[in-house]
């Protein structure tokens, strides 16, 4: 395989990353903890959107080799996922008073019980989405690229995602309040901002883009109830990367862990002996090298000792 | 012992629910003493179940002696149970590829430096993190362990796992050959369901024996460690890291010795397992079993080292109790996906309902002897039963 096939699949994976690293930083920022569930939130859409996709069916016309059907699972998915992030919320960690730290333990247990659920419903074992088999792109070919529809279907969606989440934050009023809540929590409630309900806005969006991340990666990779836990350290690797708090930093982030991901096996090429089993610790030096020479990441203010 | 000479005082002493674990252990022991002597649980597997909890309880005063004393948030608890398990098994097992065959002892030694050179080497980046940074940094860093165990095949046997580990008394003079030596025991306690003491059954005597020399270790040392001035200055930058850099300590030596312990604790329970279960694997180093630990700890209540020890028999409990369960078909879901649940939940209703855990630390934070139990609880001089200002 060539460098340029690496990029290749390496963008469509930072997409993935992407949905789901915005949605913990955003979640990081405004909820003010490490949310590891937001990993098992990936797989909840992933799995509700095989369900929905189950009921639907693959109607309509094909875009991008993928039925109008799969399209309307894929909100459903989403939606789901957002769901089960506010019920969480409400049930769980709205009623608890235990710092930072504790949420974030409990949110390993929120975890497991996603998990332990779908595992329930579903089985350890991995299935795919039922949208048939597609053939890499004939015109892309010529170029060394071996791209199927659906990755290019991945990277559209995640990029119109993406761009609805800039519009959201940058001119809309909730978006203000967000950035606002992100940057200084108290000076947000001081000036009347209704920093509840922006809160909640955080745990739908983030746990929607999360959902759409999940469906994703099933549809790049099958669907396994671990899934969503073996891509979190990825997820955490680009937001910390990024700059906790910073929804650009993640976005940034989660493109350069995506890539660093997809192009480890460059490593051996060049005589490196870390194979592509390694692609997962590489992210996480990475990650360590971050968090030692510049922890604030690379979009983060200077908030020394500031513990959100 | 003040059990002994008074041990209605001893009693009416106690917390409520203090009462209330021990009236429970009772009851849990009685039930296990009569399903020893009806045969309706086999002698050795209840030992072998003991070790596994010992084991767990080892892992989980490893643990406390990081949260629980200095609040470090440390998620590669697998990784170093797997750095023990691994280093006394690549020195003395069969099929090791690189040393294998050396005296148990020597595995120990190996594994216990190992593993104080992985957590020296893990703590130099990372204790100088944030709480929350260092929790995603050491999963990080654990799920590193992990892969490399599991791809370096030619140091470890990757995923095939290494066999033909000796028992831990192997070579030792008496005790080696003890089981063969021991005869088989047949007793008939209730008529007509005999219970036999066979050769496992001694070997799994072997190996609880050994289990309770390294608790027993483990639990004196952090009981004297906490309760000293050492123990004092890892509690104040639990609580307060500032305060404990602006009293003059240096925090982040402090951080790593406390690090440094809880790991060799970890990986000292891992040396047992190898011995124990005589086979690891990559699969031992799941983070899952990380979070079975934070489970004990959190349960048995942070800082507290008879609640870690506490909570490691529970969740073996819950562990063992689910795998039982599914046998049964008394629930129709699976084994695994029960844990799952159990565990998860289990996190969620602790912090839900009692953060600080069944049995948090009291006046074992204190020198007894420091305890003036013939102090009236006021002073009887000195003191106006008026205030000023106040009619009589």
């Amino acid at each position: 395989m060539s460098l340029i096939e690496y990029a290749a699949n390496g963008v469509v994976y930072s997409s993935i990353i992407v949905l789901g690293s915005i949605g913990l930083s955003l979640i990081y920022s405004i909820a003010g903890f490490a949310n590891f569930a937001h990993g098992d939130t990936m797989t909840v859409g992933a799995y509700a959107t095989l369900v929905a996709f189950g009921a639907i069916g693959g109607f309509g016309v094909s875009v991008l080799g993928l039925p109008m059907g799969f399209f309307i699972a894929l909100l459903v998915g989403l939606t789901v996922a957002a769901a089960v992030a506010i019920v969480t919320e409400k049930l769980v960690y709205e009623p608890l008073d235990i710092g930072s730290i504790g949420l974030l333990i409990t949110s390993i247990g929120v975890a497991f019980v996603y998990r332990a659920l779908i595992q329930m419903g579903f089985g350890a074992d991995s299935i795919r989405y039922d949208v048939g088999h597609v053939q890499p792109i004939e015109a892309l070919m010529p170029y060394g690229i071996r791209m199927t529809s659906h990755d290019v279907a991945i990277v559209v969606s995640g990029a119109i995602l993406v761009t609805g989440l800039h519009v959201l934050l940058q001119h809309t009023d909730l978006g203000r309040k967000m950035r606002a809540m992100a940057d200084n929590p108290d000076l947000a409630r001081a000036s009347g901002i209704r920093t509840y309900r922006v809160k909640l806005w955080a745990w739908i969006i983030g746990a929607g883009l999360a959902g759409a991340g999940g469906v994703f990666l099933g549809l790049f990779n099958q669907l396994m109830p671990r899934m969503g836990f073996n891509v979190l350290l990825v997820i955490f690797a680009a937001v910390i990367l990024g700059g906790i708090g910073s929804v650009y930093g993640a976005m940034l982030g989660g493109f350069l862990i995506g890539m660093v991901v997809q192009l480890t096996p460059i490593l051996s090429d060049v005589g490196i002996p870390i194979g592509i089993e390694y692609a997962n610790a590489v992210a996480f030096l990475i990650m360590v090298a971050v968090l030692l020479v510049r922890p604030t990441g690379i979009a983060g203010e200077t908030i020394q000792g500031e513990g959100i | 012992m003040r059990l002994l000479t008074d041990p209605r005082g001893y009693w009416s002493d106690l917390t409520t629910t203090e009462q209330g674990v021990a009236a429970a252990i009772g009851l849990v022991v009685l039930a296990l003493v009569l399903a020893l002597l009806t045969g309706a649980l086999g002698a050795s597997y209840f030992l072998f179940l003991f070790g596994l909890a010992g084991m767990y309880a080892l892992l989980s005063l490893g643990l406390n002696s990081q949260w629980g004393f200095t609040g470090l948030i440390n998620f590669s608890v697998a990784a170093f149970f797997g750095l023990g398990a691994y280093g006394a098994a690549l020195m003395t097992a069969s099929n090791s590829p690189i040393a294998g065959g050396f005296n148990p002892i020597i595995g120990l030694i190996v594994a216990l430096v190992v593993a104080a050179l992985v957590a020296v080497a893990i703590g130099i980046p990372t204790l100088r993190l944030r709480a929350d940074y260092l929790a995603i940094a050491t999963l990080g860093l654990a799920e590193v362990i992990r892969l490399i165990m599991l791809n370096e095949q030619q140091w470890t046997n990757g995923s095939a796992g290494l066999r033909g580990i000796p028992t831990f008394f192997e070579d030792w003079p008496v005790l080696g050959t003890f089981t063969e030596v021991m005869p088989a025991i047949e007793l008939e306690l209730v008529p007509g369901s005999a219970v036999v003491f066979g050769t496992s059954f001694w070997q799994q005597l072997l190996n609880v024996a050994l289990l309770l020399v390294f608790l027993g270790v483990a639990f004196a040392v952090l009981r004297r460690a906490q309760r000293s001035p050492w123990g004092r200055v890892l509690r104040t930058i639990r609580s307060d890291e500032d305060l404990a850099k602006a009293l003059g300590k240096d925090t982040y030596s402090y951080k790593m010795q406390s690090f440094v312990l809880g790991s060799l604790i970890m990986a000292l329970a891992g040396v047992f397992y190898a011995h124990l279960n005589l086979f690891v694997n990559p699969g031992d180093l799941d983070p899952i079993t990380t979070f079975y630990v934070w489970v004990a700890v959190i349960l048995g209540g942070s800082g507290s080292n008879r609640g870690a020890l506490l909570g490691g028999f529970v969740v073996v409990a819950i562990r063992e109790g689910s795998r039982f369960v599914s046998d049964v078909g008394a629930i129709p879901i699976g084994g695994a996906s029960f844990r799952l649940l159990a565990i998860g939940l289990l996190i969620i209703l602790v912090m839900r309902f009692r953060p600080q855990g069944v049995l948090p630390p009291q006046r074992e934070l204190i020198w007894s002897s420091a305890v003036d139990t013939a102090a009236p609880s006021r002073p009887d001089r000195g003191v106006r039963d008026v205030k000023a200002g106040e009619k009589k």
